[in-house]
């Protein structure tokens, strides 16, 4: 076939084309945001500042920054607090763990049972407007009052948003995909594991953010209406024998924690979707 | 791809019949009926009809995709009974998985055959400069095109070194020009590979301009009304279009479609009413 000569220049503009990077972020984009943010945090620590010292509100409604941050400091350096931070950083890893792998798990047998994923669907999504919280009594009275009540509640928190973004995600993989792993004769794990799942990614990732952020509300909310210990125990131990500072630096301490984990989830995300939505 | 052609297998079905259960009608819907037809090892056909008429249902029962309902279908003697490596298939949906590279998309059916790692890197770059993505190697689809990636989607099939090649409209979804040049593409590996092609396409002169032999199908259910042997020069270019012989081709196969298409218009338009 002699059509070749088009085709050659056609190939060469877009050679040129590939190289120009597409899709990048501007330079300098990343870097202005989190001037935005450090600039917010220091505005806001003035203002709270400014209003404790300055009786705009009695201090024991919002003390001064300079107040909780060493009395932060001094918390988290002290021999009571790791008991606490432990117990509940095993309730939460636990939690994420038991509600993601369940989570994909249900998604999963949706998938491939669509009949018994359309009967579940809409009790799954009307338990995400039910304050899961309410039903810790019942998870006292079946498992007694220990970390494991806040873990079983936790954990079905965190399943809910991971079963249903896997679900939604294995629904939406393209059918194009499963027909190109029964023409090259995937078996139903490699089909699973190397085309559905990893094409389902998105909205995978999408139910981790939920799920882990679900797990910290629910070990915490959980911990501050019953438990005997754990960082939320002590927030609300510390609410009611009125030492305002240290339940600001323990609140601190688990917003620091939050922010964390949606950092570190940001960043996997990132470096796992790289170049797939260039 | 190395010099070597490919094993040769030809194609041929005995009287495939496939019915679909039907939702709305009463009795299965029949897609495609009575086809008895031969591809010659290394031979290229192209099959031509209106939308819906089961042109690419015929497809996949070939790739073993999807079961006859009656008939039997037969590659190289032996008779289809499901998916086999030696059967390539190439999709009209973009099938590039986008968390790949372009190397590792074509490596991908390499792997899960079990191919040595060396020969994988082989023969993903081998089938990589055959259709002309050299460069691209490191690329992931989102950064290419659709004609790249339906490049990408040829080189994975042709990197299993396939004795039969299906082609299901692969360039349907892509605009004139490069569909113009990615026929000339397909052609010019054919010339190379010498495998046994099977493309189906909706495009009357890119069937004539590619194949040996088109077949046209008719309206559901859709049987071959029209076998039409394509003598033109084996060595034709896009200017071949031009020749009186060309055109009295196309006319030919579009009187035979022609009916079929209005029949086909006019049946879906009742099923909508």
């Amino acid at each position: 076939m002699s059509v070749r000569a088009p085709e050659a220049a056609s190939r060469t503009a877009g050679r040129a084309a590939a190289r120009r990077p597409r899709g990048r972020r501007r330079p300098g984009s990343g870097l202005a945001s989190a001037g935005a943010t450090v600039a917010l945090i220091v505005i806001a620590g003035v203002v709270a500042e400014a209003g404790a010292r300055g009786g705009w509100w009695a201090p024991d409604v919002l003390p001064a920054p300079s107040d909780i941050l060493p009395a932060t400091a001094q918390i988290v350096g002290s021999a009571e607090f790791w008991p606490d931070a432990v117990r509940t950083g095993m309730e939460l890893v636990l939690s994420c763990v038991f509600g993601v792998a369940a989570g994909l798990l249900v998604g999963l047998g949706f998938w491939k049972a669509p009949g018994v994923g359309r009967v579940f669907e809409p009790y799954l999504v009307s338990f995400y407007a039910v304050p899961l919280v309410l039903f810790y009594p019942i998870s006292i009275v079946l498992i007694g009052i220990n970390q494991w009540s806040v873990i079983v509640l936790a954990s079905v928190m965190t399943a809910i948003p991971m079963t249903l973004n896997t679900w939604m995600g294995l629904r939406a993989v393209p059918p194009v995909y499963l027909k190109l792993a029964a023409s090259i004769r995937c078996s139903r794990a490699q089909t699973l594991f190397r085309v559905a799942l990893p094409a389902a990614a998105p909205y995978v990732f999408a139910g981790l953010r939920l799920g882990v952020v679900y797990a910290l509300i629910g070990t915490v909310a959980m911990e501050f209406t019953t438990a005997q210990a754990g960082l939320g125990y002590q927030i609300r131990y510390l609410y009611e024998s009125f030492d305002a500072v240290g339940m600001y630096a323990y609140i601190l301490v688990i917003v620091a924690i939050s922010v964390l984990l949606t950092a570190v989830l940001e960043i996997a995300e990132r470096l796992l979707m790289r170049r797939r939505n260039a | 791809m190395t010099g070597e052609d490919a094993p040769a297998g030809g194609v041929a079905l005995a009287d495939v019949r496939v019915e679909f259960a039907a939702r709305d009608s009463d009795g299965p819907v029949v897609a495609v009926d009575g086809v008895t037809q031969e591809i010659p090892a290394r031979g290229f056909v192209s099959v031509v009809g209106p939308s819906g008429c089961g042109k690419s249902t015929l497809l996949s029962v070939i790739a073993g995709l999807r079961t006859a309902t009656s008939g039997k279908v037969e590659i190289g003697g032996r008779t289809v009974s499901g998916p086999d490596r030696d059967v390539g298939v190439m999709f009209q949906e973009d099938s590039t998985l986008p968390w790949k590279n372009v190397t590792d998309n074509v490596r991908f059916p390499l792997q899960i055959a079990h191919v040595s790692r060396t020969e994988q890197a082989e023969r993903a770059q081998d089938a990589i400069d055959l259709v002309g993505l050299g460069g691209f190697e490191r690329r992931y689809p989102a950064e290419l095109s659709g004609g790249m990636r339906q490049r990408v989607a040829l080189a994975r099939t042709l990197a299993m070194r396939p004795s039969v090649l299906l082609m299901d409209e692969p360039f349907a979804a892509l605009d004139q020009q490069t569909r113009l040049l990615l026929g000339a593409e397909v052609r010019r590996i054919w010339g190379e590979t010498h495998q046994t092609v099977l493309f189906v396409t909706h495009d009357i002169s890119e069937a004539i301009l590619l194949s040996q032999q088109v077949w046209v199908m008719s309206y559901r259910p859709g049987t071959i009304i029209d076998v039409v042997d394509v003598d033109l020069p084996e060595d034709r270019d896009s200017a071949v279009v031009a020749t009186p012989r060309f055109n009295e081709l196309q006319n030919r196969i579009w009187e035979s479609l022609r009916t079929e298409s209005m029949r086909g218009f006019a049946q879906e338009n009742q099923v909508r009413a």
